[in-house]
């Protein structure tokens, strides 16, 4: 008979309480760098594949962006005036080191690296909230993982788009005022204000998150030590973190000769949405239901409809937790900031957002889901910590739904990005011009404002458009045509398109042939006959 | 004498149960052959209503009486539309494991001269194994042993459960697999023991292949007895069973028959059954067609069947999630608050659970998420027609565990207890009249087109059911073959939940008359 010895098939050891503590500390003291190399891997390998595949330059907001920095260095007028109102300036800025190189422009690069060393930043930050939040190690790295391994955030972190640089500001300024709350230092104070003025220069979001994080400051003060003290915090916090805005309403005022030139001006959102509403379509206006019931579903599809419950669950349980003081909880609300913004734009109409099959039959702005995720990330890390005896059914449910959603490649950004009013198949204007105007002399008027994307796509230089950023060349070259263009592109017989409301009735006009229609511009080219009078070289002072 | 008088009030319990469910069963008297089973009184007006039921009994009958794998041409149509198509041949476009499993119910049918009732029946059996193993569980994890009847209760004609335990769809069958393989966890320390779970577990995904995902915390648990932890105050000593991995060949037998399967149906062991190509429609010649409403995307996919692009995990999108959880929660149509209400009350159960300690609510409310989480991502929330949330049926079971613990709790509040009946009795009269009536119920979705077709209103609700049993119908083998010389179908229906509610009332005052005040 064969007898088996089963204890020889028994692995049996013993770890040293002490040594095992040492090497729990050791990692814990080294998780940044950990999470570093993580982050930095995913991001790369997701830029590269997005890259690969074509999809990181699908929105046509992306290629704007990546124009308007470089419109900065490179062009018929180049300068920081190019920076414009359309967009706060800051991703602009940023880009303004490295899109002088045609490949970090054309590659998106030049854009999508800022979102890459946010995505980095935002991840660290997400665990340095969870740490001051005194969150298990493991809630912690959950929290950092639900942010990392969102697939919207991985695509989004590999375009050239804003998002993730105002998620990266505004949680750090999150971050600050949650130790600022917890210590008081008055440093902690100004790197608060620092980022949310940085916020403050990305999107209009970061004004709600500055009106939010001086509302808690004050508060705080004021609780605690009274209306003095709190009317010089409140001096002290705004002139860093209000700097930006101020910087703004004087900017506008010195280009455009109207301090509100960005919000009211012709190629402002305000007036996007003024031609959306009076067409119908924007039926949040004036009304909650529709206004919360739209953000909750971009925030579903974004962030995933289970992890954002469980983002909403740990919210309950952390308002409700003894062990959390009030200050905690209060300085908290600064992350929820991005929610309550969302759906008052949506409410007074000052943002637009479709969600195919719940308000239109397409996507646009679906994008905006993702500007809570550190809210969702933070709260989910909490909850794991929290309930520690469940933390292993949650971390298998969070893995659970991340595999489901690789498979299914469930990113509503890059169905906003390719099918959504956000995309434009821009490739048969932009091809048609790479082929015929490339090799031959003479500039293309084209409204910016309008057809960023074929400018983008295009692959030609910056100095052969005469757009509206262009200055004499533009007021010439809408005036007398013929001059100045030996190619317009424009959509014919719509008055928003700038080039064709103003070039329509010129006496040049008629001397081009229409060449090509296509669904997003048509395109007009000087007969031969009159090329002899044509400019085209830039001799108009810069 | 208190255990004997515990085993004698069992006995009496699974009689009820038995006889519940011998009076709901449904089916027609006779052993059809393929082109009767065709006709309408076995299919849209008889047992076969649905094509679930139809696609796993045609597998059977082909087994059995025409020793194939593949279908007669008689056959295929009786599958349709759940029909798959592969080198040729008529295939089932299901996992493999109900059919077999209910084949002895088929043969000892037959042999009464009621093959259908017979394969029906094995179901209803195996739902009565179930409501035994909740019982089990729940008195195991601390419940008192008449909440955990009235649990198990709760998850047999309380919840759409009811509705199919009396006809042929694989639910009951997974959820005997899951429930047998938790008891074993909770109930045996050896560790041979897991080579059953390896088997349960294997053989679950024979019977629905979406089970791969829900038995993965059972696994995961299961390989988790295999490495044992003690502390102390200076160290932690570890002992890693290594000899745990030879359990692990108990999974070979259902594999090798899975496999198995798959190679002679498909051609290759590695091809599920629903990643093979389907058949809507067949011709006079017996050959496939597009049917005649499908676009014209669909009709080239019809009639090129190799153009169909059917990947297993493709099934399951996370976008999908927040629809599902509304359909399956709160959607007139197909919501546990309307179907079922009384099993919400396992919420509190879990919660209690939790702050108790329970040792074992991890492991319950991993395969109870999963479950959730899982189908809440599968395209077809509904099930297509369906009567409740059907893919929710694990979770029920699961949940009537923590209800009973919640009884046990809380069996000392009157007030509680008399609104639990009340909830209670509400439940299981919409589910009764599932049971004895039908689950062919279209999904919210679906109802403008019918109405276009039909020219009439169309219900989506219970409501459907309440009229089927206005006319005066049901599908109850008993009440057609017997009872309806003697009874309309109403005063069937009104005496079935008058039984059943009579005898949770009955049990609810017993717990709280037989109230002790130790705490559990």
């Amino acid at each position: 008979m064969i007898k088996i010895n089963l204890s020889a098939l028994t692995l049996n050891f013993s770890i040293n309480k002490k040594k095992l503590k040492a090497i729990s500390n050791f990692l814990e003291k080294k998780t940044h760098l950990y999470l570093f190399a993580v982050l930095t891997g995913l991001s790369l390998g997701y830029f590269i594949t997005f890259y690969i595949n074509g999809l990181g330059l699908s929105y046509n907001d992306a290629r704007s962006h990546l124009d308007i920095g470089r419109r900065v260095v490179e062009g018929l007028k180049p300068g920081v005036a190019q920076l414009g109102s359309v967009w706060l300036p800051l991703p602009h800025i940023l880009m303004v080191p490295t899109i002088w190189n045609d490949f970090m422009w054309h590659s998106g690069l030049s854009g999508a690296i800022i979102s890459m060393i946010s995505y980095v930043a935002t991840g660290i930050f997400i665990y340095l909230i969870l740490k001051s939040l005194k969150v298990s190690i493991l809630g912690r790295i959950v929290g950092v993982l639900i942010f990392a391994l969102n697939l919207n955030v991985l695509y989004l972190q590999s375009t050239a788009m804003t998002e993730l640089l105002l998620i990266v500001t505004s949680t750090a300024a999150s971050y600050y005022l949650l130790l600022w709350y917890q210590d008081d230092k008055v440093l902690n104070l100004v790197k608060c204000a620092f980022w949310a003025m940085c916020a403050s220069l990305i999107r209009y979001d970061g004004w709600f998150l500055l009106l939010t994080i001086t509302f808690l400051i004050v508060l705080h003060s004021y609780l605690k030590k009274g209306y003095k003290v709190a009317e010089g915090i409140f001096f002290l916090f705004c002139t860093l973190a209000g700097l930006g805005v101020v910087l703004w309403f004087l900017w506008n005022l010195l280009i455009f000769k109207d301090v509100l030139y960005f919000a009211l001006g012709p190629y402002s959102a305000h007036a996007q949405q003024q031609q959306l509403d009076q067409a119908g379509n924007l039926i949040t206006k004036g009304n909650w239901v529709n206004s919360i019931k739209t953000y909750f579903y971009a925030l579903f599809y974004n962030n995933n409809t289970f992890i954002s419950l469980l983002g909403f669950l740990g919210l309950g349980v952390f308002a409700f937790d003894r062990k959390i003081n009030f200050n905690t909880k209060l300085s908290s609300l600064a992350l929820i900031a991005p929610l309550i913004f969302n759906i008052i734009a949506l409410y007074l109409g000052f943002s637009v957002l479709f969600i195919q099959g719940i308000n239109g039959n397409t996507w646009f702005n679906a994008r905006y889901g993702i500007l809570v995720i550190p809210f969702v990330a933070v709260f989910s890390g909490y909850l794991v910590s929290k309930f520690s005896s469940l933390k292993y059914v949650l971390i298998g449910l969070l893995i659970f739904v991340t595999f489901f959603q690789f498979t299914s490649f469930d990113a509503v950004t890059i169905d906003d990005a390719r099918v959504g009013s956000s995309q434009k198949n821009v490739s048969e204007v932009s091809g048609w011009l790479a082929k015929n105007a490339e090799d031959k002399p003479g500039f293309v008027l084209i409204s910016a404002a309008s057809h960023d994307a074929i400018i983008f796509s295009s692959g030609l230089p910056m100095k052969k458009f005469i757009h509206e950023g262009t200055g004499a060349y533009w007021d010439s070259a809408t005036t007398a045509p013929d001059r100045w263009a030996r190619w317009i592109v424009m959509r014919t017989y719509d008055d928003n398109d700038s080039t064709w409301k103003m070039v329509k009735s010129t006496e040049g006009f008629a001397k081009y042939s229409l060449i090509h229609q296509f669904p997003f511009a048509s395109i007009y080219e000087l007969r031969e006959e009159f090329l002899k009078d044509l400019n085209t070289e830039p001799v108009l002072p810069k | 004498m208190k255990k004997k008088i515990k085993l004698i009030l069992l006995i009496l319990f699974i009689i009820f149960c038995t006889l519940i469910l011998s009076l709901s069963v449904r089916g027609l008297s006779g052993n059809p052959n393929g082109w009767d089973v065709n006709r309408n009184e076995w299919k849209d007006d008889g047992p076969f209503e649905l094509s679930p039921e139809r696609g796993r009994f045609a597998l059977t009958y082909s087994l059995i009486e025409d020793k194939s794998f593949y279908f007669s041409e008689a056959i295929a149509r009786f599958a349709i539309p759940d029909l798959g198509y592969k080198d040729g041949h008529y295939v089932s476009l299901f996992a493999p494991g109900v059919s077999f499993l209910v084949s002895p119910g088929y043969l000892i049918g037959r042999y009464f001269g009621v093959s259908q009732v017979g394969t029906f029946a094995l179901i209803s059996v195996i739902a009565i194994l179930n409501v035994l193993l909740i019982r089990a569980i729940a008195v195991r994890l601390g419940a008192n042993a008449i909440a955990a009847t009235i649990g198990s209760l709760v998850f047999l004609f309380a919840t759409p459960a009811f509705s199919y335990a009396v006809t042929l769809y694989q639910h009951h069958i997974s959820v005997f697999l899951f429930l047998l393989s938790v008891y074993i966890l909770i109930r045996f320390k050896n560790i041979w023991f897991l080579s059953i779970i390896w088997f349960l577990a294997m053989l679950s995904i024979s019977v629905d292949y979406p089970n791969f995902f829900m038995v993965l915390p059972i696994a995961l648990f299961a390989l988790a007895k295999m490495i044992n932890i003690k502390k102390f105050k200076e160290k932690l000593n570890i002992k890693i069973k290594l000899y745990g991995i030879l359990t692990f060949f108990a999974a070979v037998l259902p594999l090798a028959f899975f496999l198995w399967f798959n190679m002679v149906s498909y051609g290759s062991p590695f091809q599920l059954a629903g990643t093979v190509a389907s058949v809507k429609d067949i011709d006079n010649q017996g050959k496939p067609i597009a049917p005649r409403n499908a676009s014209v995307e669909d009709a080239r996919k019809f009639t090129n069947l190799e153009l169909q692009d059917k990947q297993a995990v493709n099934f399951f999108k996370t976008r999908n999630m927040l629809e599902g959880f509304y359909i399956y929660f709160f959607s007139p149509d197909r919501g546990v608050i309307f179907y079922t209400p009384v099993i919400l009350f396992g919420i509190l159960g879990i919660i209690l659970s939790i702050n108790r300690k329970n040792k074992y609510t991890n492991l319950l409310l991993s395969v109870l998420a999963a479950n959730v989480v899982l189908y809440s991502m599968w395209g077809d929330f509904w099930g297509g027609w369906a009567f409740g949330s059907r893919y929710l049926i694990p979770s029920y079971a699961i949940l009537a565990v923590f209800i009973a613990l919640l009884l046990t709790y809380w069996r000392n509040k009157t007030v509680f207890l008399i609104c639990f009946f009340i909830i209670l009795a509400y439940s299981i009269a919409v589910n009764t009249l599932g049971a004895v009536t039908s689950n062919r119920n279209p999904p919210q979705v679906e109802v403008l087109g019918l109405e276009k077709v039909s020219g009439r209103q169309e219900k989506y609700t219970y409501e459907r059911n309440m009229d089927f049993l206005s006319q005066n119908k049901s599908k109850s083998f008993v009440f057609q073959s017997f009872a309806k010389n003697y009874l309309s179908a109403l005063q069937y229906y009104i005496i079935l939940v008058s039984i059943i509610s009579a005898t949770s009332l009955i049990l609810l005052i017993s717990l709280r008359i037989f109230y002790r005040s130790e705490s559990i």
